[in-house]
């Protein structure tokens, strides 16, 4: 902040002879040059594709030889291919590890922790951070350890008596685990993010909101869900959408911990998106789930900024 | 101006995107024969090869590069290891760059070399064959299953697309102490080996060391037990699809074989938790004394020491007695080369080196089974895990029983066959289920084929 | 707010540390994991330390797992990538925030839009449009895809700090007669820098630990994720090898994490807050 006035007087002090024409602000021509760089790069590679995506969704096409046009074939996917339909259903299951609950519980344990003053926390939120931050290659890697036989998973199921409930085909082998690991080990990954992002916002809450609803007589549930919840209401929308935006997403850790089994029971949409167009050769179908996947991002996101904006009304 | 914009970008991501995508491969012809074979000597040549080769196989193929560079002082080879799962996943697209490598192991079949010709990415061989004489190396079984026609259309018929000399077979490995520790002699016919298998089982032994987390070595599994249930003499022509929908695999001998593997799961005849077990940590472990059996192929004599008396090798025996062998297996991996490859000379060198009788007499060591002309078997020591293995491969091929492997029947063959075994052996669908889930596929490929 | 008891306070940082002991847990046994002698089935339970520290086992990894050649390759393209998309940001996010033009506003939409565009669905166009350039397998692909992806968050965050700018700042430019240029690099960014500051390090964090993209546009060439997924395809059971091969490869943006940990909450926190 202290550059900006020797900047200032400098400028002021050479005292340019050309007349200001334009106000920052004002209609300036000069802005498409501005944007222009961006704007070509993001229409090549983004625009432009998606176009392109949608046109190849119209066609039945190996990746090789001419396609045949089947119009709206593809996006029947989710009726007549059970392999989209279970993807999908797949991630439905998984937003319930990946949103759901880590939403709940950051919720409920920010609304629990706030009531302290918390010394030292940059560093617990440096450590909550940890694992949004990390490759989630990386950590997929680090949990293929935690799931492994005598991992520490199983360690501690034994060390409790819990051991007969382990799979002996393991976790991320067993066809009924499989998905669930996957889904603790997203859990995991968000819900720091979650915590410290509720933190953040419930420290923004005035206090005197909570003196009106001791007064009120509200203990500390009726507290919750009259001021805390409604203060929330923010931070939650950017969550629940960031959250489910990133499990329709979900990738790398599918290819690093499953591959899409045991058998198909941890595929989900963008795996098969890569399987289909980069292995299958069916690109066709690949590319309309790609558009699909957009779509219901973009109705998601919709929906919940609407939700949480009509809420937000007094 | 904005609205002109909008326009203009909309209409240009149209316009560009609106034509019918994929436009008519153009196929490489092949090379014409190279007036000397050998590598032409015109500066500095990196050859790039993709293998998926591993332990006493990639020692020796090390071996074989750096006399190749020997040979060629010119010549570098850059040998880039990949295993089975991930080089089938990422070879299209990483011959589709625009700095391929030069020579690759692509798997027969559908899948994945049939796919890679019709793309045009392989190079055909046949003028290089010519020059070297690999056609008369081999018999015509271990051409066709690398044969196609240029569009990728026919497969068993057409150019030369990959080239070896080395052969596979799919077996029953066994540990010869536990045999005789349970009591038990060699099984003859299918029953004895069920027999056996129960007996192991009672005994607290693992009947059959298996690990099917990778996915591929279920089909060993099942491939075998299929090769007994019924005749095979359709198999090569389900696998080329060159009767079309008239082969199905909803037969009651697949129905039976699916049925068995089921039975052998549910009974617990296979390693405990195979579902997320490794494949190579099942060899380890057989190796090191565990479980009687262990149903895979001729490569793992590498893992075991092909001097090794402890144990033996047999194929799965035939529902009657004296039946002749029957089992998977056929010509190995071959070497292709790209089309792009800026080196096909040197390129087709190089297999014709690593397909030599000298690359020959170092890899029957390790367990694979030479298939060329002249190929002898005078490195192996009788009682020899190896002997087993090239006795067996042997006698297979005299009696023409060799069947070639399931999975490469359609492009999606291998995806379709390794997640419904796993499905099959963890009892979550029916052997009826099976066999039609399976045929479900076939039958799309077939009839999308006219 | 009430005194709370102390037995609360007490609880809650025990609550807080439980947490953030989960949150850390597996990275931290997987260092410890990395120490244990390398062979499969020698599987660390997480509670016991190993027998002896086996950093050979980094040297390994490195070694078998080719990291000199991926991480050259991850920080070839973040060298190229951070400062292309983060330049191109300020450009587009300044014309926005300063200037006004007729599209301005429907233009700056595309751009949002590109916020919710999942990478499924470009993918695959892209893989053919990226061929016919003859860029598939190259660095360069990365690069430029990453940019173009990046941008559109990059211009979203640049709009907003030049925006929250004084108005005084761009009078005293306007006064002065300085060029939009000048004013851009003179005034504009000495202020935002700490916003300049928190998107590089995010757009870093993003081009380090980019998987999908590079697994489809650089197979020849593999970044170091990439490079990782590899080989632990390769060795999965071998754990201690495999755990060292992943802390190497978290090493870098661990550091970078730890140094601007600051500007990474801000970038969140802020970024998530303000919408």
């Amino acid at each position: 902040m202290d550059a900006e006035p020797s900047v200032a007087s400098r400028a002021v002090a050479v005292g340019s002879r050309r007349r200001p024409e334009r106000l920052p602000g004002e209609a300036r021509r000069i802005g498409y040059l501005y944007i222009a760089p961006a704007f070509i790069l993001y229409a090549a590679f983004n625009l432009l594709p998606l176009g392109q995506g949608v046109n190849t969704s119209f066609y039945d096409w190996d990746g090789i030889t001419p396609g045949t046009w089947v119009g709206l074939h593809n996006y029947t996917g989710f009726f007549t291919d059970p392999a989209i339909r279970s993807g999908y259903v797949h991630v439905l299951i998984l937003m319930v590890f990946y949103a759901f609950l880590p939403i709940v519980l950051g919720l409920f344990l920010a609304a629990l922790l706030s009531r302290i003053r918390i010394r030292g926390l940059t560093f617990f939120r440096m450590l909550l951070f940890l694992p949004l931050v990390i490759t989630d290659v990386v950590t997929a890697v680090a949990w293929t350890w935690v799931y492994d036989t005598h991992g520490p998973l199983n360690t501690v199921m034994n060390a409790v008596g819990l051991g007969h409930f382990i799979p002996s085909q393991g976790w991320l082998g067993d066809f009924n685990t499989a998905l669930p690991a996957v889904g603790v080990f997203g859990l995991w990954g968000s819900f720091g993010f979650c915590l410290i992002l509720f933190l953040a916002g419930v420290m923004k809450i005035p206090a005197s909101l909570y003196e009106a609803a001791r007064v009120d007589g509200a203990n500390a549930v009726r507290e919750f869900f009259a001021v805390t919840l409604p203060g929330l209401r923010y931070e939650l929308q950017v969550v629940l959408v960031l959250s489910v935006i990133g499990t329709l997403d979900t990738f790398d850790e599918i290819y690093v911990l499953t591959y899409g089994g045991p058998g198909t029971a941890t595929t989900v949409p963008a795996y098969l998106v890569w399987r289909r167009a980069f292995q299958s050769g069916e690109v066709g179908s690949a590319a309309a789930l790609g558009i699909t996947l957009m779509l219901i991002i973009f109705a998601v996101t919709y929906a919940i900024n609407r939700l949480m904006e009509r809420g937000a009304e007094p | 101006m904005s609205a002109r914009i909008i326009r203009l970008t909309v209409l240009g991501a149209l316009i560009a995107a609106a034509c019918t995508p994929g436009t008519a491969t153009v196929q490489p012809s092949a090379p014409p024969a190279p007036a000397v074979t050998g590598v032409p000597d015109t500066g500095p040549i990196t050859l790039t090869i993709w293998d998926q080769e591993y332990g006493q196989v990639s020692r020796v193929w090390d071996r074989l590069n750096a006399e190749f560079e020997q040979r060629y002082p010119n010549v570098t080879v850059k040998r880039v290891k990949r295993d089975f799962n991930e080089l089938k996943t990422l070879l299209r697209l990483a011959i589709s760059g625009p700095n391929p490598p030069d020579v690759v192991e692509a798997n027969q079949g559908w899948p994945d070399m049939g796919q890679l010709v019709k793309a045009g990415l392989l190079l055909p061989l046949d003028n290089y064959a010519t020059a070297y004489g690999w056609n008369d190396r081999v018999s015509q079984n271990v051409l066709a299953v690398s044969s196609w026609t240029p569009d990728g259309k026919q497969f068993g018929t057409g150019n030369l697309y990959g080239y070896t000399t080395m052969g596979e077979i799919l077996g029953v490995y066994y540990n010869k102490q536990k045999l005789v520790d349970l009591g038990l002699g060699l099984p003859t016919t299918f029953d004895e080996f069920e027999h056996d298998l129960a007996v192991a089982k009672q005994a607290g032994e693992v009947p059959i060391m298996f690990g099917n987390n990778d996915a591929f070595p279920g089909i060993h599994e099942f491939a075998v037990i299929q090769d007994r249930m019924a005749p095979t003499s359709d198999n090569t022509d389900f696998i080329f699809g060159s009767q079309g929908t008239q082969l199905s695999f909803d037969t009651p001998a697949n129905l039976q074989a699916a049925a068995t593997l089921q039975n052998w799961a549910k009974a617990g005849y296979f390693t405990p938790g195979f579902g997320g077990g490794g494949y190579q940590d099942a060899v380890n472990n057989f190796a090191n004394g565990q479980g009687l059996f262990m149903i895979t192929g001729n490569w793992v004599v590498g893992d075991l020491g092909a001097d090794n008396r402890d144990f033996g090798f047999f194929v799965l025996p035939p529902k009657e007695a004296g039946a002749p062998p029957v089992s998977t297996g056929g010509a190995g991996y071959p070497l292709s080369i790209t089309a792009t490859s800026e080196h096909p000379d040197a390129a087709a060198a190089y297999i014709d080196w690593m397909t030599s009788d000298h690359a020959s007499d170092l890899l029957v060591p390790t367990g694979q089974i030479p298939l060329h002309t002249g190929a002898t078997a005078s490195t192996v020591e009788p009682g020899t895990v190896l002997a087993d293995v090239v006795a067996a491969a042997a006698a297979t091929t005299a009696s023409n029983g060799v069947v070639p492997y399931e999975d490469w029947a359609t492009p999606t063959f291998y995806d379709t066959l390794t997640a419904s075994i796993q499905e099959l052996m963890a009892d979550r669908i029916t052997p009826q289920e099976f066999v039609s889930k399976v045929q479900q596929d076939y039958a799309d490929f077939q009839s999308s084929r006219t | 707010m009430t005194t709370t008891s102390r037995t609360q306070v007490t609880m809650n940082y025990l609550l807080l540390i439980f947490v953030s002991g989960v949150a850390i847990y597996p990275l931290v046994g997987t260092v410890l994991a990395s120490l244990y002698p390398s062979g499969a089935g020698n599987s660390p339970t997480g509670f016991a330390l190993p027998s002896g520290f086996h950093w050979g086992n980094y040297v390994t990894a490195w070694k078998v797992g080719g990291f000199a050649g991926s991480f050259t390759t991850s920080i070839i393209v973040a060298a190229v990538m951070v400062p292309a998309s983060v330049v191109l940001s300020i450009l587009a996010g300044y014309g926005f925030a300063t200037m006004r033009f007729r599209g301005s506003k429907v233009l700056f939409y595309l751009f949002i839009l590109g916020l919710i565009i999942p990478t499924e669905a470009t993918i695959v166009p892209l893989f053919y449009d990226v061929r016919a350039i003859g860029l598939l397998d190259t660095t360069w692909a990365l690069i430029l895809l990453e940019v173009s992806g990046e941008v559109a968050f990059g211009i979203f965050w640049m709009r907003a700090a030049f925006l929250s700018a004084p108005p005084s700042l761009l009078e005293a430019a306007r006064i002065d007669g300085a060029s939009s240029w000048k004013t851009l690099w003179k005034i504009m960014v000495p202020f935002a820098r700490p916003a300049i500051l928190t998107l590089t390090v995010l757009t870093f964090a993003d081009s380090w630990n980019e998987f999908f993209l590079a697994l489809v546009f650089t197979i020849s060439h593999p970044t170091a994720p990439f490079g990782l997924a590899s080989f632990s395809g390769r060795y999965t059971t071998n754990i201690a090898l495999v755990s060292a091969a992943a802390v190497i490869v978290a090493i870098p943006i661990l550091i970078v994490f730890i140094v601007f940990q600051r500007e990474f909450m801000r970038g969140v926190l802020t970024g998530a807050v303000k919408g």
